[in-house]
């Protein structure tokens, strides 16, 4: 009798795990890491998730503040020991006032910029990069609410970030320019040279389908072209850092690296009006056909 | 007997509430400090330590819904976590006899080994999708340190997560199922 029940749970077993790989076989295969959908439930679980990270990076941020306050107070005491008291409280205001001076300086730079734009935007602050590094994906903190909308166009004053794959009410999540999945349809600004860029390594992108006789030089200023309707054309993408030439066939391979420093990213622009509901009807009516 | 899906809800709900909090800190702290490059894999971690230590007909269910809250996380989704996990799993209650969690130098070893395996089941999958060699040569230099950590991890985790599911050195939860 045991023996037949331990046959029957094995037969169970066998069975759950096949069910569960199969669909998670299909489910992969059919997944598409270039627009992500979402259902009421993830919705909500992102929605109340977030809120967390928001909390954390905050707290680290204060963190930082005090420690680097402390560090100023050590640096202050060993100068003038009788003025410690003093100084420290007077560093203390410093450090916190550079710390908004600098905050102000960075945002009218992001607003100056964006007024060059016509497209609607909001300003938005990173809380979270993705829990997996083969993916290059940030989470901002403004939503659907805020009027942002799935493949809104990212950037910041020095150039394209990425756009939004996966949108809840508060939050979205932004496929970076550093992702493979990403690829942006970019334009040398000298030569006016077409090719792909899309994420390769790390920090680093390459841009592909550059014809070998196309005069490209290191430093050369890579744009978006405006093509593929995702992103508006003339953004800044990165520079060329590595051109390998080879004498023998039809492309040359061109390493780019983003003009936005990634490591340090901390507010975003998100253009909202980017795309309008002529060409997003037009690209559902391709998606249907296709 | 423990060994009932009853039995095995609160547990499983511990372990997603100290999974959450691992990925807050990891996917918010990490890149905070700047360290974006290398984002640590708790899904892995606790996909694991439910191989090692549970028999449960409810194991592939249990990795479903581990892979399913780090989907939240990643765009990466749960897919891929899950076919490895559940290949992996099946692995582990083959070799079962063979894997002795009983010291912490022998948990980093087994931890590092299946990470391994892991990898290149995952790896397999993203080649067959995208045929992109060089990126499964590059995601390799990552998942070194970012594994080499997670093993470094594991004895302390493994220690904590067997007082929540209550099991005692060597003791695999489910045995009678």
């Amino acid at each position: 009798m045991d023996l037949y029940n331990s046959g029957q749970v094995n037969r169970k077993k066998i069975a759950l795990n096949l069910a569960i790989f199969i669909f998670a076989l299909v489910s992969y295969i059919n997944r598409d890491y270039e627009l992500g959908q979402v259902s009421f439930f993830e919705r909500l679980v992102i929605d109340t998730l977030t809120p967390l990270q928001e909390g954390v990076v905050s707290a680290q941020q204060g963190v930082g503040s005090i420690f680097e306050h402390y560090l100023n107070n050590v640096y202050a005491s060993k100068e003038n020991i009788s003025l410690r008291g003093e100084l420290a409280n007077l560093e203390m205001k410093v450090f916190e006032l550079d710390e908004l001076k600098r905050e102000n300086l960075r945002l009218k730079e992001l607003l100056g910029f964006s007024e060059e734009f016509s497209q609607e935007r909001v300003m938005a602050q990173i809380v979270g990069w993705d829990a997996s590094s083969d993916f290059r994906v940030l989470r901002i903190n403004r939503g659907s609410r805020h009027g942002v909308q799935l493949q809104s166009t990212v950037m910041t004053a020095k150039g394209l970030v990425g756009y939004v794959y996966r949108l809840t009410s508060n939050y979205a999540d932004v496929l970076t320019i550093l992702d493979s999945n990403n690829r942006v349809d970019g334009l040398i600004q000298r030569t006016r040279s077409h090719g792909i860029v899309e994420g390769y390594s790390g920090a680093r992108m390459t841009m592909k389908y550059v014809t070998r006789t196309e005069p490209i030089i290191l430093g050369d200023t890579i744009v978006t072209s405006g093509l593929g309707n995702v992103y508006p054309k003339g953004l800044k993408v990165g520079s060329v850092s590595r051109i390998e030439r080879q004498s023998y066939g039809i492309t040359q391979r061109i390493e780019v690296k983003p003009a936005v420093d990634f490591g340090r990213l901390e507010e975003v622009i998100v253009l909202t009006s980017h795309l309008s509901e002529e060409l997003r009807a037009e690209w559902r009516a391709l998606d249907e056909r296709n | 007997m423990r060994s009932q899906l009853k039995d095995l809800i609160l547990p499983l709900l511990i372990t997603l509430f100290i999974f959450l909090g691992l990925n807050i800190a990891s996917t918010a702290l990490l890149p905070a400090f700047g360290l974006s490059t290398y984002i640590l894999p708790f899904n892995v971690l606790f996909v694991l330590y439910l191989g090692f230590k549970l028999q449960t007909l409810w194991l592939p269910v249990m990795i479903f819904i581990v892979q399913y809250f780090f989907s939240f996380f990643s765009i990466e989704g749960w897919e891929l976590g899950t076919i490895a996990g559940i290949l992996i799993c099946v692995l582990i209650s083959y070799l079962r006899d063979l894997i002795h969690l009983s010291s912490a130098p022998m948990t980093i070893l087994v931890t590092q080994i299946f990470q391994f395996v892991w990898f290149v089941i995952v790896s397999v999958l993203i080649y067959f999708k995208t045929g992109d060699m060089v990126y499964i040569a590059e995601r390799f230099w990552r998942f070194v340190p970012e594994s080499i950590f997670i093993s470094l991890m594991a004895p302390l985790a493994f220690l904590v997560l067997d007082k929540f599911w209550k099991l005692k050195d060597g003791v695999s939860l489910g045995e009678e199922v």
